[in-house]
């Protein structure tokens, strides 16, 4: 019995312990962005803001808006990359999941197998392939680029989502004579709204994570990405702002965090039938 | 993220008609794979062998083939060996203990803890935190004069040590980024790894249990065997994310103190963007994808490959 509270007590120790540093840090960003200068800087710390100001979140709108360029270019290029990315996981994944030809086992090998390459050495090429045709230093050349990033994993998780569906309604339709193309679009897809959300916000999360693409194939300030943005213009002095850049912090995780926790059931269910149930 | 194509076919004819369809819906994706990556990395494993820079984009001029100058240069340099056991360091201390902590914590949610929901969903928050700004977070808490870390160290250490600054060390600046890491990294595992412990079956734990075994054979016998193939996962997406890791460790130091956290991935920005010599940056990442390559037949090996049909 004994042993017994004691294995549970030393459960929740644990718990408490690695809860501590997966959220004490944000917490901690979170308060100092609320804090002056003077306080963040005062030693020892504070663990709870003496004087809450919000001069930061001001200061960060009226004199760095530059800031707000960047993030509302991220929230283009993450949603129209999310928005191409589904479509065309819905086509390729369909086609794996339904048809079996011999060619698709080496579509598979290819998705997979491109996604272990590091992206330097794709940013050393297209820096000058992007330069040939003309889409270097643009948000269509960026947008191209991030897609073909994202395809390997959402197509293969959009494969799943379907392989999960049982055919016979398309073996019903095909009989009453529906089309190929309309059994697709009018019967399996509205059957797979929850795979083709979990796809499309992997694809707008990790694409608003972005810093590689923007920083190599994006050279005009106004153009750049949340990312690449902050690190290029905010981080390049020795001593850094850090009240600004707590701010930064929060308002570039802030939307992240809301779609996650808003969609998260969905999220959640992508995430573990791309590597769980594979 | 292998896994069998489905088996019983649409009873369709395998008519012109089906491969006509679905040779184009799969065709967009392949196109943008091949055109963006395929491509690419082809093309950088060519420009690896020449003598190409950001001049030759800017005249036009195609690079010239420099009989491996660029791979002789790296070898003969100290930067290259240096930067593999940075990699190879970063990739082994983050992968075991991502497993490890992401284990613990999957293993405690799964045993009836209270809030067990609650948590599984707070505890995501660093993995949707941009991994830039994950960067300023942890370089916020090593800050050198004001940071958390410093205030905490000097605590624990009785006010003896009251310089700590954990990224300005060339002995502790790649453990510094290797939390930040971690911190990122372990929400993602856990999840996984408790979807992995979901499914296995309660009765044939129940069963061993009325056989009288243990916490840890059961642990051992019946919950490892039925994660195998999760674990088998997990790990080797934790080594390619940890292999390909850069914005973390370009953001916190830049490669520095002292290149002690120069790894592949920042030699080969540097040699190319920074340097703007891209043929060497190229040389620098075909090396680095032969590595990664050997790594991962490696692994497969040792863990009883299942592969990609």
């Amino acid at each position: 019995m004994k042993n017994k509270i004691f294995s549970s007590l030393l459960k929740y120790i644990v718990l408490a312990v690695i809860l501590a540093f997966l959220l004490f840090p944000i917490y901690w960003v979170l308060i100092t962005s609320f804090k002056s200068n003077m306080e963040a800087y005062r030693y020892p710390p504070s663990f709870f803001p003496v004087a809450p100001t919000l001069d930061a979140y001001i200061k960060l709108f009226e004199v760095n808006n530059d800031f707000f360029v960047y993030y509302k270019n991220n929230f283009i290029v993450s949603g129209v990359t999310a928005l191409i990315t589904t479509i065309l996981a819905i086509f390729s994944g369909y086609a794996l999941s339904r048809f079996r030809f011999k060619w698709n086992k080496w579509a598979v090998a290819l998705l997979l197998s491109s996604q272990i390459f590091p992206v330097v050495s794709r940013m050393i090429s297209l820096y000058d392939l992007l330069g040939d045709i003309n889409l270097i230093n643009t948000m269509e050349g960026l947008i191209l680029a991030l897609i073909a990033d994202m395809l390997p994993f959402t197509v293969l998780l959009m494969v799943s989502f379907f392989d999960a569906v049982p055919n016979a309604i398309e073996e019903a339709a095909f009989i009453d004579g529906a089309t190929r193309g309309q059994i697709l679009f009018t019967i399996v897809t509205p059957l797979v709204k929850p795979g083709m959300l979990a796809v499309g916000l992997y694809a707008f999360l990790a694409t608003w994570d972005d810093y590689l693409h923007a920083a190599t194939l994006i050279q005009t300030d106004t153009l750049r990405t949340l990312s690449a943005g902050v690190a290029l213009r905010y981080l390049g002095e020795l001593s850094y702002d850090w009240s600004l850049i707590n701010t930064i912090s929060i308002i570039g995780t802030v939307p992240m965090v809301a779609l996650f926790f808003f969609f998260q059931k969905y999220m959640v269910k992508g995430l573990v039938a791309g590597a769980v149930k594979g | 993220m292998s896994r069998p194509l489905r088996k019983k076919l649409i009873p369709m004819k395998r008519s012109t008609g089906d491969i006509i369809f679905s040779s184009l819906l799969l065709l967009p994706a392949l196109i943008m794979t091949i055109v963006f990556i395929v491509v690419p990395i082809v093309d950088s494993v060519i420009k690896s062998f020449l003598d190409f820079r950001i001049k030759n984009i800017i005249s036009g001029q195609p690079g010239e083939w420099n009989n491996f100058a660029n791979y002789i240069r790296l070898f003969q340099s100290q930067k290259l060996m240096g930067a593999i056991i940075a990699t190879f360091s970063f990739v082994i201390f983050v992968v075991i203990l991502q497993f490890i902590f992401g284990m613990i914590l999957a293993l405690i949610l799964n045993s009836n803890v209270k809030f067990a929901r609650f948590i599984r969903s707070i505890m995501m928050t660093p993995w949707v935190v941009p991994t830039i700004i994950s960067a300023l977070i942890w370089m916020w808490m090593f800050q050198p004069q004001y940071g958390l870390i410093k205030y905490f160290v000097g605590l624990v250490s009785g006010g003896e040590i009251t310089n700590f600054a954990m990224l300005n060390n060339p002995k502790t600046a790649l453990l510094g980024i290797g939390i930040a890491a971690l911190w990122k990294q372990i929400p993602l595992t856990t999840l996984l790894l408790l979807a992995g412990l979901q499914n296995v079956p309660d009765d044939m734990l129940e069963a061993a249990t009325i056989d009288g075994a243990g916490k840890t054979r059961r642990f051992f016998d019946i919950v490892l065997p039925y994660l195998k193939s999760v674990i088998k996962i997990v790990i080797s997406m934790a080594i390619i994310a940890n292999f390909k890791q850069f914005p973390l460790i370009w953001t916190m130091t830049g490669g520095g103190p002292d290149n002690s956290t120069t790894t592949l991935a920042v030699l080969s920005y540097r040699e190319a963007f920074v340097s703007n010599n891209l043929g060497s940056g190229a040389a620098v990442t075909t090396i680095w994808m032969l590595l990664m390559i050997v790594v991962i037949l490696i692994y497969n090996k040792l863990l009883g490959a299942t592969d990609i049909d």
